[in-house]
């Protein structure tokens, strides 16, 4: 079929919708009259159930910890008090970033080029694996917060070895994790692992679309 | 006239670029449906502040487009509308469907559907007879990266209908 013959065909389908397709005016009367849903509402609720479930972890345990650093900091194993700050803290910068994230997503002026708007978008969903990597980062601090200096000089010498041993590894997973967790090795098997189903999919899209974009701006 | 009735006038002239690329993105009637409310909803937000420099159809083009290609990669129960209606916005009248009564219309909509997002984006421009200007400042690249694009989907589709009876 030639180019001029796709363009005909196309233009009779163009005749029959004009003749045949009816816009329902009273139901798009009604969505002008829609109030934007807010983000939260806009969330599925295992996603609001995650996000209130982290909030709630880093508000609570923000306040325990900043209450023992305050009052019982010589009385309470500095292992655990450490190791559950630098935990709070990890999970609450991953956190402002996927909040952050969302909202600038609803933010994006939809009415922009196609390319400058699907970019800001594939760009800022991409980045929820940055909150991913991030929350990684905290793989070795549950393998330290329960060790204490009576225990460093009473405990079971292969206990402790084993535990420094699962230290080391655990951290060299968390660095190696967050260095590695990039759209390049997208096809690699432990990726896949990490990242199967169906809340990564729009992600793991979206990185493509954005590579897709690149390109098709050259 | 109020503004409501403005953007209903815009939108019934115009209501074949929603049926089109919805059409082109989203198989599923039902998942349409909700694209096209979607679609209505997001241009009726960016109503008050749409740029007379463009034509309406280059507006409702780009917001159209945006929102099927950010549609699918949504989670399926993410809605931007607080309550969707389960009636359709756009009704066909006519039977049998159109595609069964112009010939090779089935087998061109399928291809459009298999290319990449903005190829297909590109390609629906291309065959409402957009001009390079429009067609590039609809997607936001040069004109003579839209030709060079253009030229190439022709061919696939030219090379992908040689293969069918058509």
């Amino acid at each position: 079929m030639e180019n001029i013959e796709i363009i005909d065909l196309w233009k009779s389908y163009d005749k029959k919708l004009e003749e045949n397709l009816t816009l329902n005016r009273q139901l798009s009367l009604e969505i002008t009259k829609m109030k934007a849903a807010t983000l939260i509402k806009s969330m599925k609720p295992i996603k609001i159930f995650t996000l209130f479930t982290g909030i709630l972890w880093v508000g609570v345990g923000i306040m325990i910890v900043a209450n023992l650093f305050m009052h019982a900091y010589s009385e309470i194993s500095h292992f655990f008090l450490y190791s559950a700050a630098f935990q709070l803290l990890i999970t609450a910068i991953a956190l402002v970033i996927y909040i952050y994230q969302l909202v600038l997503i609803q933010q994006v002026d939809i009415s922009e080029s196609v390319i400058s708007a699907q970019l800001r978008l594939s760009s800022l969903r991409s980045s929820t694996l940055w909150a991913a990597r991030i929350l990684l980062l905290q793989l070795p601090l549950w393998t330290t917060f329960y060790l204490s200096v009576h225990l460093l000089q009473n405990g079971n010498t292969a206990l402790l070895v084993i535990n420094a041993i699962l230290t080391l590894v655990l951290t060299f997973a968390a660095l190696w994790l967050f260095v590695n967790i990039k759209y390049e090795n997208r096809e690699k098997k432990w990726f896949k692992m990490i990242f199967q189903g169906k809340e990564w999919d729009p992600v793991i899209k979206s990185m493509e679309l954005y590579r897709d974009i690149e390109e098709y701006k050259n | 006239m109020d503004q409501e009735e403005i953007f209903l006038s815009v939108l019934e002239k115009h209501k074949g670029i929603l049926y089109k690329v919805s059409n082109s993105y989203c198989k599923n009637s039902e998942d349409r449906k909700d694209l096209v409310q979607e679609m209505v909803y997001q241009l009726w937000r960016s109503f008050d502040n749409y740029n007379e420099q463009y034509k309406y159809s280059t507006w409702i083009y780009r917001v159209a487009i945006n929102v099927a290609i950010s549609y699918y990669r949504k989670e399926n129960s993410r809605k931007v509308v607080s309550s969707p209606f389960s009636k359709s916005l756009l009704n066909f009248s006519d039977t049998p469907s159109v595609e069964e009564e112009i010939p090779g219309l089935k087998q061109l909509e399928l291809f459009i559907f298999e290319l990449k997002e903005l190829d297909k984006a590109l390609i629906l421009l291309y065959l409402d007879e957009k001009s390079y200007r429009e067609m590039a400042d609809i997607m936001g690249i040069t004109e003579t990266n839209v030709a060079t694009k253009i030229s190439r989907i022709k061919n696939s589709l030219k090379q992908k209908f040689s293969k069918t009876k058509y």
